[in-house]
């Protein structure tokens, strides 16, 4: 199997002196596969947004690697890391956070105008994406005039519009109802299996937690159990 | 989605704070716009004033008169002079004068003061003492016609055709010579300095009682074609008949008061207006970081997804830019609108003499393309200039602080 991220003796502690320092992540060794549909689930404070943060380049280890693809991200600059969030990973947060003055589908054509992706290509994919999570029809809409579940339909479609190696998801499905998060969920499971896309959630819920082929479970800043079903 | 269309858009999120901005920096360069031409209609207004009363653009003396009004150096033949002014064609009128001290008195009162020989009819081309006759009559050339100020005539106890005796002093002889003369008019400058002391009589008259010969005169004024002519002081008017025994000076070398303040308000000008912007960029700092405090989870979503700080930046700068290009807009409609009346109706000021200048009662307002050429692209600059510190600020948002922030 290729191993699109791993993480080896990742570290990021927060405080400086001894007794205010906090371990959010503590010698935390994890490889992810591709096409592996995993939750990193823990209670609050467990780490498990620390890491994915970590993972996602989004943050600088205190020490110990994380590698992309076979890169160390853990060293790179900031620009480095902007232009491989950009190409390489893709964003799914718990308040969906889609630019607000954007349409639905500008929304998910924002990333790839950053990649410079001709005009063409762009709007094949924006139709595709819209129409993998189920929004035809609703391109034009703002994320204003759409529900919690379509907004985040839409951050989904923006994730995978880049066809990025992996997708870090961030509790998305906290905002949501229960129907709506269900279906959301459906929605990745089928584009996981139909795509082979890799997803890494952080969550506390049951419903991912039982979709989830691999469970990492954390606790003080530490895997305490990393199982495969 | 190109930046720009992202940052016009991002303007109407908050349609209340963009509107009193955009309100905030087109005031600001509406009274920019309106104060700059309040200044150019009142130096126009200070220079008219000066020039045109009694002054003219320049003059000519013999050396050394302007220093005691020494009523022996006096031009001997003025003929050659004024056919030379005659065929300058940047010469629109010129006026040959006599000046003396004198002793003014009437059956009730006696005064000091200078007494003005004038050629009337060149004189009614170039200064205002035709326009400032209220009672009776300009001079007409006939004899012992005297025109004196209100206030001089007021202070001899006398009225419009009484006698008065001017005594004067004979040039180069020193004699005393008396003449009698009938006020034929009564002078209204609006000018204390003149209105008291002042009084004009022909040239001819004047010549023969000081016995300055057929041609001669103390001062010789002159107005251009050009107004702006009086600054340039390489024009024939000046490099001719600036000899040994003569000077040729503008008004701004003759009055340096009025000319030092009226080099002062364009500094005026400039402190108003670094002022006003001052305040507007305080204005445009304090919106800009209240719109990217709303937007601070937004933009580490945007960081997160892979948006360089560089883009970031350039978005706020963006916005900025647009907000000074919308402000310019309502500004210069909005000062076009106000100097259009300002322009043609004025601003009234009352009647009021200001450092011995008779102003009018108001100013008219002058526009000049400058006005909306140059002040806008200072307003522009200063306003992308206020956007750089929050641009700055937006582009170093860490996104992982971002994201909890508002988590």
């Amino acid at each position: 199997m290729t191993i699109v991220i791993e993480t080896k003796d990742l570290c990021r502690y927060f405080g400086d002196s001894e007794e205010t320092m906090v371990k959010a992540a503590d010698h935390v060794n994890i490889e992810i596969e591709k096409g592996e549909f995993t939750a990193i689930i823990g209670p609050s404070g467990s780490g498990k947004t620390t890491v994915l943060h970590l993972m996602g380049g989004l943050d600088n280890p205190t020490s110990g690697e994380v590698e992309l693809s076979g890169k160390n991200i853990a060293k790179m600059s900031g620009g480095e890391l902007c232009d491989l969030r950009r190409d390489h990973i893709g964003f799914i947060f718990q308040s969906y956070n889609l630019i607000p003055v954007l349409s639905a589908e500008e929304n998910i054509e924002y990333i790839m105008l950053l990649q410079g992706v001709k005009t063409s290509e762009r709007k094949k994919r924006v139709k595709e994406m819209l129409a993998l999570v189920g929004l035809s029809g609703l391109e034009n809409r703002r994320p204003g005039k759409l529900s919690g579940g379509q907004q985040q339909r839409v951050a989904i479609a923006r994730a995978m519009a880049s066809r990025p190696d992996i997708i870090l998801a961030d509790e998305p499905t906290a905002n949501l109802d229960s129907k709506t998060g269900i279906a959301l969920l459906d929605v990745m499971k089928e584009l996981n299996e139909a795509h082979d896309m890799t997803f890494v959630f952080s969550t506390h819920d049951e419903k991912i937690m039982s979709r989830a082929s691999r469970l990492i479970h954390m606790r003080d800043g530490k895997v305490e159990l990393d199982e495969r079903k | 989605m190109q930046l720009v269309q992202l940052a016009f858009r991002n303007l109407f999120r908050n349609t209340r704070r963009t509107v009193l901005t955009v309100l905030l920096i087109s005031f600001s360069l509406t009274a920019l716009i309106i104060t700059d031409a309040m200044m150019r209609g009142m130096t126009d207004l200070i220079v008219k004033s000066i020039t045109e009363t009694l002054l003219g653009e320049a003059q000519i003396h013999k050396q050394g008169f302007r220093d005691n009004f020494d009523i022996d150096l006096f031009i001997e033949d003025t003929a050659e002079i004024e056919d030379s002014l005659s065929n300058d064609p940047t010469v629109l009128a010129y006026a040959s004068r006599t000046i003396s001290g004198a002793m003014i008195s009437s059956s009730y009162n006696v005064t000091g003061g200078m007494v003005y020989g004038i050629d009337a009819d060149a004189e009614a081309d170039l200064s205002r003492i035709k326009i400032a006759v209220e009672t009776g009559s300009y001079l007409s050339g006939k004899p012992n016609e005297i025109l004196i100020g209100k206030t001089m005539g007021d202070l001899l106890e006398i009225k419009l055709g009484d006698r008065i005796v001017v005594t004067l002093t004979e040039a180069n002889t020193g004699e005393m010579t008396q003449a009698l003369f009938r006020v034929s008019g009564l002078l209204h400058f609006g000018i204390t300095e003149i209105d008291k002391n002042i009084a004009f009589i022909n040239i001819d008259e004047a010549r023969k009682l000081i016995r300055l010969g057929a041609h001669g005169a103390h001062e010789i004024a002159i107005r251009f074609r050009n107004p702006e002519d009086a600054k340039n002081t390489a024009l024939a008017v000046f490099t001719n008949h600036n000899t040994e025994t003569l000077e040729s000076l503008s008004w701004l070398q003759l009055n340096k008061e009025v000319s030092s303040i009226i080099e002062m308000s364009s500094y005026g000008t400039l402190i108003i207006g670094l002022i006003l912007f001052l305040l507007a960029s305080l204005g445009v700092i304090n919106s800009m970081f209240m719109s990217i405090y709303e937007r601070i989870y937004e933009f580490g979503v945007l960081k997160a997804i892979g948006t360089r700080p560089l883009d970031l930046g350039l978005l706020i700068i963006i916005e900025s830019l647009l907000i000074a290009l919308i402000s310019c807009a309502v500004g210069i409609i909005l000062a076009l609108l106000i100097s259009e009346y300002t322009s043609t109706v004025g601003i009234p000021l009352g009647e009021m003499e200001f450092s011995g200048l008779a102003m009018s009662d108001r100013i008219l307002t002058q526009f000049h393309i400058s006005q909306i050429t140059e002040l806008p692209i200072y307003v522009i600059l200063l306003t992308v200039m206020s956007g750089l510190y929050p641009a700055w600020f937006a582009s170093k948002i860490i996104p992982t602080e971002a994201l909890q922030r508002s988590l």
